[in-house]
């Protein structure tokens, strides 16, 4: 598990407590029962303030799994992005 | 903190469980993320509780507070914002801004603050903590941003005098703008995606900051008793040994005033009731001598006792503790000498040792903002101004005791012990003896305004406050017990008595008077050995012959026994 990976699992366990390590990977907002509107937006927002990034609204609407969230942040990773999450 | 972390703080909450402490959070916007928040640091400040915190309806405060009575709740967060006033003060609003428009704002806005306060006058007694609008106005006057519109002056004259009416409620704590200003910068708190997306309107961490405040609102540490100072280089400026009388300053001349403003500072802790000492290394006389010149900034009457010697300062604590008979946990020490402080903290566990930064105005000024913070009250009492007074006129009295008998002594002191039962209204100073008396204390249990009363209302509940004074003076409300009479037994759920009341027999006077009003066959104590209860502990053990269990029981005859041996008869007074 890499550290983006690590960091992004720790902020699905938070918001989705009910969830074990072993799970998180292939949670989705339609195999997760708490995974709501309200659960939805404390997810962005953690993962925001957890890699120091801003989503937009296009990308939001893209994020649906914990595969979705991998894929975005390893896309987007960027020198910054490396550093905010330990890269360096 | 981190989102999170408030999180896994929550998160922790639940699987550790607890008793519930139910609160709710009253808000027109979607608390979303400042509920997660306020619930972290609750937890933080209350780790034993499960916080369970209820929300209301979308765009309905009035509504929200309106309802609030319905649910048993301990207390209550209300937050407003410019669009509980008016939608049209927020961005979710499609209503136009014309010129007109603006002074039909200003007039719903006063019409729904008229609502609100009616419904928070009607949620009393709930304890409720109250912030007003903190996000900046929205650019709907016609007015350069720079230029402060009438509107503008309108809309915050009708929350300054909403904030007038609803501090003057005795069941209302407002939060502090200021505070919130030096911590939160206002132009660092509106989220306008997170308001449009999802009518949350804050920042995260505003909104973190905010929870932060408003729990300490809600659940006010307990601030401390007493505060000892050193005098040179904290309580003046200069050295007084070398300098002379005349060489120390706190005044402008000598750009020491910041030492006159600390004086200042503690004249009004000890107005409020705070103890205030002096442990100083400095010749007696010279002490005296600067303690007579007429540009102090707080009367030397203030400071009981003042300990000026050679020897260690942790000495000198000991003997103010001991005068005071307060425990180190209660007490802040001032001084600007790490040494000192390190010598102190070493002797006195518990003491919380404060380093005066000296020569920096700007850290002085801080840290004398941190100290009105350690010792705030919400409410200062009759007792508060009793207290100090009190203390003096005991080591009179504790001078005069020691060329006497204990009884003989008692006799002589004219003691008046009186006693109320009135359950209404609720006392401030009752709830503060059983939050803040530790020593003479039946189990240690503590009380929010709402939990005591609910206590309170039990069936056959009861409630005895007693009072004392003697020829040497008042000592103001003593002793609270309280519990409830069920047949011929009496439960005991609190006794508290303040250590100031120690050895004058006034607990055996409670439970006398106990057992001639409600004549019970047996009384039972809902005893809890805390670690500083000591002295009740003692007392039951004298009572009962043996260490008191938890739930332990006296019968009459056993108490009717055990009274009649101690007891000295100062007179009664039933109020």
């Amino acid at each position: 598990m890499n550290k983006i990976q690590a960091r992004l699992t720790n902020c699905f366990l938070a918001v989705f407590p009910e969830l074990t390590i072993d799970q998180v990977v292939s949670a989705s907002s339609t195999n997760v029962r708490n995974w709501d509107s309200v659960a939805g937006v404390t997810l962005l927002a953690v993962v925001e303030e957890e890699f120091g990034i801003l989503l937009d609204n296009s990308s939001v609407s893209g994020l649906n799994s914990f595969q979705d969230f991998l894929n975005y942040l390893t896309r987007t990773t960027s020198t910054d992005l490396y550093a905010a999450a330990g890269g360096y | 903190m981190k989102l999170l972390e408030a999180l896994n703080t929550v998160k922790s909450m639940h699987s550790r469980g607890g008793p519930t402490l139910p609160c709710a959070l009253v808000t027109g916007f979607t608390p979303l993320h400042l509920k997660t928040f306020l619930t972290a640091e609750l937890v933080r400040r209350i780790p034993g509780r499960s916080i369970e915190i209820a929300e209301g309806l979308y765009g309905d405060l009035a509504g929200n507070m309106r309802r609030l009575p319905e649910a048993k709740f301990e207390f209550a967060v209300v937050v407003v914002e410019w669009c509980d006033l008016d939608p049209r003060l927020g961005i979710r609003s499609g209503a136009r801004w014309s010129k007109d428009e603006l002074s039909d704002i200003v007039a719903t806005a006063k019409q729904h603050a008229a609502q609100f306060l009616h419904a928070v006058g009607n949620a009393a007694p709930l304890p409720l903590s109250v912030c007003m609008p903190t996000l900046p106005l929205l650019p709907l006057a016609h007015t350069p941003g720079w230029q402060k519109s009438a509107f503008e002056v309108d809309l915050h004259g009708v929350i300054q005098s909403l904030a007038s009416s609803l501090a003057g409620l005795p069941h209302v704590r407002l939060l502090s703008a200021q505070q919130l200003d030096l911590q939160s910068p206002p132009s660092e708190r509106f989220d306008l995606q997170a308001d449009l997306r999802t009518g949350f309107p804050y920042l995260i961490p505003y909104a973190s900051t905010l929870a932060n405040l408003l729990a300490s609102l809600a659940l006010r540490s307990t601030p401390k008793k007493g505060l000892i100072t050193d005098l040179d280089g904290t309580f003046w400026n200069g050295i007084l040994g070398e300098d002379g009388v005349g060489g120390i300053s706190w005044d402008l001349e000598h750009h020491s005033q910041i030492h006159a403003f600390y004086q200042r500072f503690l004249g009004s802790l000890a107005g409020a009731g705070v103890l205030l000492a002096v442990a100083s290394k400095n010749d007696p006389a010279l002490v005296e001598e600067a303690f007579a010149r007429a540009d102090l900034a707080v009367a030397p009457s203030a400071f009981f006792p003042v300990e000026a010697h050679w020897n260690a300062k942790s000495e000198s604590i000991a003997r103010i503790l001991e005068a005071w008979n307060i425990a180190a946990d209660a007490v802040v020490f001032v001084d600007d000498s790490p040494l000192e402080l390190a010598e102190v903290e070493a002797a006195h566990p518990g003491i919380e040792c404060v380093q005066f930064p000296s020569g920096d105005d700007l850290e002085i000024y801080g840290l004398i903002a941190r100290l009105r913070d350690r010792f705030g009250k919400n409410t200062v009492t009759e007792e508060d101004g009793l207290r100090l007074a009190s203390i003096r006129r005991t080591r009179t009295r504790d001078v005069a005791a020691e060329s006497a008998t204990d009884t003989n002594f008692l006799d002589q002191t004219e003691a008046e012990v009186s006693f109320t039962f009135e359950r209404e209204p609720l006392d401030p100073r009752v709830l503060e003896l059983v939050n803040k008396t530790n020593q003479f204390n039946l189990n240690g249990a503590r009380h929010t305004e709402a939990s005591w009363r609910a206590l309170l209302s039990n069936p056959g509940a009861f409630l005895m406050v007693s009072s004392y004074r003697d020829k040497f003076g008042p000592l103001g409300r003593i002793a609270v017990l309280a519990g409830t009479l069920c047949g011929t037994r009496l439960s005991v759920s609190t006794w508290v008595m303040s250590c100031r009341a120690f050895s004058r027999h006034i607990e055996h006077r409670c439970l006398a008077e106990l057992l001639a009003r409600f004549r019970p066959e047996e009384v039972r104590f809902s005893y809890q050995q805390t670690e500083r209860n000591g002295p009740l502990r003692d007392f039951l053990s004298r009572l009962l012959g043996s260490p008191p269990a938890p739930e332990c029981n006296a019968s009459r005859s056993l108490l009717d026994a055990f009274l009649e041996t101690v007891l000295h008869t100062p007179e009664m007074i039933d109020e």
